[in-house]
């Protein structure tokens, strides 16, 4: 008879766990939401006469910027609650932050460059909103970089808390950039601006039937739903990472 | 418990916001829009003017002057064939040669501009260019024994001026036989569509408006009418007319986009979950190994 094999070293943290309850509730909102927003602006929501059919991709260019809003918000959150506990968990929220958010930026981005391209008859313009919007995503993946070039756990942790507190600054700037500097193309869509001087931007019922869902899903479930896979996995990772050097250390 | 029950209500919350689009999109379809629209352009809807408009055509008559304006997409060859196959749908009357005709550059392109004196009582102006594979014409119809008007657009001939008076000279000249010298001094007239510079003589009216590098011209023969009413709906309607552009393909490359990054972002908690779990198999084997 064999002899029984030596047992895997074990974390906790490794095993599967199943799903919480919540993050399955989450995740089915996000996945019908997300189709449900989409069918808004695709089917109930009229065409703009004036610029056709690429208007309907506003209702995910905005939310998706409020969605990346969240996350990078939720970043500085975790980063700074890991400062002051040092606990691995705020520091799993605050990359899953980067992570979502980047990939909502992006999406922010290239959405108003493909919506640039009939509207303002160009892909790129170095307009101050849309020049501080890929500021904001390059400090973001420059973060990702960052992250992976540093060994020590403690030192990366503090170090990346840190930056992600003080790159939130490249989001409010590309928030509040278009209520600052007059010279810039980009629409204003809420309230007032040195744009709207002559007259502000007036939605139909249609708009709002369409905006509003996308932004609540997209500024709330979305980006909380992703977010909390991706830390559960970031968890599980290094869990890993720690079994690894405990099997090469034996 | 306590956060899956908030958890069940913003997703009723947001069920309902979704549910409440829905109606409410349902609702205001039955408002009444400034344009009228179709799928080939979109033309404003003229207050006071009776709407006699059709799914593919923008009509509307104005009784008490006879007179008719209507933007309708043809198929033909070129905007002159267009003009006298809408004139003629319009009159049932077989236009002959244009009294007037020129060609003028606008913002959204290169229009053609006929005016035809069809009979006694019958006048029109018409502006057609193309638009795609067929051509955009705005007609005006006038079916008034006692006058006749013809509406213009020409180039402004010194953009300099702010007002169209050389625009109105040579266009009565062309169309009346008259010069400005037979006019009386020339007045302001405040209308919805801008301020307006007149001209009155003895049986010829004539009013001017400057826009952009453009002056629209409006020219009345016979008795006093409603000259500025009908410059002001013609102008308007011209003003107003816009193609809607086909961008579909725009939107469906923004569409693929997003379900780029967002296949990329989850594609890429399934990826590392897997190779996760091939890590934790090569373990588990080095372990077996091992002993």
């Amino acid at each position: 008879m064999a002899d029984k094999p030596k047992p895997l070293p074990s974390d906790p943290q490794i095993e599967a766990s199943p799903q919480p309850r919540l993050l399955r509730i989450l995740t089915i909102i996000t996945v019908l939401g997300f189709a449900g927003t989409l069918a808004l602006g695709l089917r109930v929501a009229g065409t703009d006469i004036q610029q056709g059919e690429i208007q309907r991709i506003f209702y995910i260019h905005m939310p998706s910027f409020f969605g990346a809003f969240t996350a990078f918000g939720l970043t500085v959150v975790g980063g700074g609650v890991y400062l002051a506990r040092k606990s691995e968990k705020w520091d799993r929220i605050a990359l899953a932050g980067v992570e979502v958010g980047l990939a909502f930026s992006l999406i922010n981005l290239l959405t108003g460059s493909i919506w640039a391209r009939p509207i303002w008859n160009t892909w790129w313009t170095w307009d101050p909103r849309l020049t501080s919007a890929a500021i904001m995503c390059l400090t973001y993946a420059a973060y990702l970089m960052l992250r992976a070039g540093i060994d020590d756990l403690d030192r990366r942790r503090a170090f990346m808390s840190v930056y992600g507190i003080l790159a939130f600054v490249t989001v409010l700037i590309t928030l509040f950039i278009i209520r600052i500097v007059p010279e810039t193309i980009h629409p204003v869509i809420i309230g007032a601006s040195p744009q709207n001087a002559q007259g502000g931007f007036e939605a139909t019922s249609g708009v709002v039937i369409a905006l509003v869902p996308s932004l609540l899903l997209w500024l709330t479930v979305m980006p909380i739903t992703l977010m909390w896979h991706r830390a559960r996995l970031e968890a599980r990772l290094e869990a890993l990472n720690r079994l690894k050097i405990q099997a090469l250390s034996e | 418990m306590m956060m899956t029950k908030s958890t069940i209500a913003i997703a009723l919350c947001l069920l309902a916001l979704l549910a409440m689009g829905g109606a409410r999109a349902e609702d205001g379809k039955t408002k009444t829009a400034a344009y009228f629209q179709s799928a080939a352009f979109n033309a404003p809807i003229l207050d006071g003017w009776e709407n006699q408009s059709t799914a593919a055509i923008a009509q509307f008559h104005l009784a008490e002057a006879a007179a008719t304006i209507r933007t309708a997409s043809v198929n033909a060859s070129d905007p002159r064939a267009a003009a006298a196959a809408e004139v003629s749908a319009l009159t049932g009357l077989e236009p002959a040669q244009p009294i007037y005709s020129d060609k003028v550059n606008l913002a959204d392109g290169t229009w053609t501009v006929l005016v035809y004196d069809l009979d006694a009582a019958t006048t029109a102006s018409v502006m057609a260019r193309v638009a795609g594979e067929r051509i955009a014409v705005i007609s005006f119809i006038e079916r008034e024994p006692t006058a006749r008007t013809a509406l213009l657009t020409l180039a402004q001939a010194d953009d300099a001026l702010s007002e169209a008076t050389p625009e109105i000279a040579a266009a009565a000249a062309a169309i009346a036989g008259v010069s400005l010298g037979d006019l009386a001094e020339a007045e302001s007239v405040r209308l919805p569509s801008g301020e307006w510079i007149s001209f009155a003589g003895d049986g010829v009216a004539a009013m001017g408006l400057v826009f952009g590098n453009d002056s629209y011209v409006a020219l009345q023969a016979g008795e006093p009418g409603d000259l500025a009413t009908l410059a002001d709906a013609w102008n308007r309607t011209l003003l107003g007319f816009f193609i809607t552009p086909d961008n579909s393909a725009y939107l469906a490359l923004a569409l693929a986009a997003v379900f780029i990054i967002l296949a990329v972002l989850v594609g890429s908690l399934f990826w590392r979950e897997r190779n996760l779990r091939k890590d934790l198999a090569l373990l588990a084997q080095i372990s077996r190994i091992e002993n």
